[in-house]
């Protein structure tokens, strides 16, 4: 009512890709401290809040096949939701089948770089 | 520096002998990978990367919980039902974690993961959460786990470059329907929400015309659905014939 010429808009503007992202090869050690080298993700001194460790999609997927990613943890025992021993080999079965599925299949648009 | 793991202690007393039990179960392998686990010891030990793993750019905490159905929710049995399943420093310890548990697709019942910040409770209360808020995307059932998994690698690997508004993520199960909804710090702050919004339709693949809905924590508080006392993600269950997306 008071405002004549829509003073509460904004122009929307593009928000600032992630930029250049490199892509590693499994289980390259990262130096510890070094993050301005960091090797697994892409950091950026001057990304809006600092400095970020960034990892894309592609990347975690990668790293989900490494010894460390397999070695059961301690989890709590939540019947139907954890399960430490019974069926593990059973659940890591359906995740590689799943993580094969999909990475062969349906979300190929995810490689897309942006 | 011990204060955050104090806090989140007095929530999970109920665990807490639980994990130390199973963690008896694995002497062998608790001296040399000591510091990745959070409840080995009634007092916390930092979780951080080991030798060789990627590091997050922050640490994050698994929690689940579940209600039992038309039980009223209290502030006091919200804490009961909410357990942390473990806290994380690096992309490999995510991997131990989530290969580890049921996606949510495969979850019974009125549950949900979360997956937040390690010192931030998945609880509006939280003073990260208290002026904060979430976007809200309803699923048709088959797809929660596809989107959880997308949502949560994007949380991990920094991909909103919101710096520090990202409080966590949460995928609700429901009955006819699934949700998953990311949280941050500051509801008012327009222009993290946006960011948050069109980060979220890139991760997931959202075709444009997705319902996408924003709610403040306030609101969730100050409007509960029926018998949802809403610590959880009140707004999923009621209205669920309103923004349900089917793609």
């Amino acid at each position: 009512m008071s405002g004549r010429c829509c003073p509460g808009q904004t122009p929307s503007r593009d928000i600032p890709g992630p930029g250049k992202r490199l892509a590693l090869p499994d289980g390259a050690p990262l130096p510890p401290g070094a993050y301005s080298t960091t090797p697994g993700g892409t950091v950026f001194g001057t990304t809006p809040g600092g400095t970020r460790i960034i990892y894309d999609r592609k990347f975690l997927m990668e790293c989900r096949n490494s010894p460390v990613a397999k070695t059961p943890p301690d989890l709590p025992d939540i019947p139907g939701v954890t399960s430490p021993n019974v069926e593990e080999s059973k659940i890591e079965n359906n995740h590689v089948q799943n993580y094969e599925k999909v990475s062969v299949g349906e979300e190929e648009q995810f490689d897309m770089d942006i | 520096m011990n204060n955050k793991f104090d806090a989140l202690k007095d929530d999970d007393s109920g665990d807490h002998d639980q994990n130390e039990e199973n963690n008896t179960q694995k002497d062998s392998e608790k001296e040399k990978n000591d510091r990745e686990k959070p409840q080995s010891s009634t007092k916390r030990k930092a979780v951080v990367p080991g030798p060789a793993e990627h590091p997050l750019q922050y640490n994050y905490t698994f929690w689940y919980s579940r209600r039992t159905p038309g039980r009223p929710t209290s502030s006091q049995s919200y804490e009961q039902n909410i357990k942390q399943i473990g806290t994380f420093a690096s992309v490999e310890q995510f991997w131990r974690f989530y290969s580890h548990m049921v996606r949510p697709g495969d979850l019974t019942g009125h549950s949900d993961f979360h997956l937040f910040k390690e010192g931030i409770k998945p609880m509006w209360e939280d003073d990260a959460n208290k002026n904060g808020g979430k976007w809200i995307i309803r699923l048709r059932k088959g797809l929660a786990s596809r989107c959880w998994e997308n949502l949560i690698l994007a949380m991990l690997g920094e991909q909103f470059m919101v710096g520090e508004e990202i409080c966590g993520a949460v995928v609700s199960v429901r009955f006819q329907e699934d949700i998953i909804s990311i949280w941050n710090k500051t509801a008012s702050d327009q222009a993290t929400t946006a960011r948050i919004r069109d980060t979220l339709r890139r991760v997931l693949n959202l075709p444009p015309n997705t319902i996408m809905e924003y709610k403040t924590h306030t609101d969730s508080i100050n409007l509960p659905g029926p018998g949802d006392r809403g610590s959880l993600t009140t707004v999923e269950d009621r209205g669920t014939q309103r923004g349900q997306l089917y793609f």
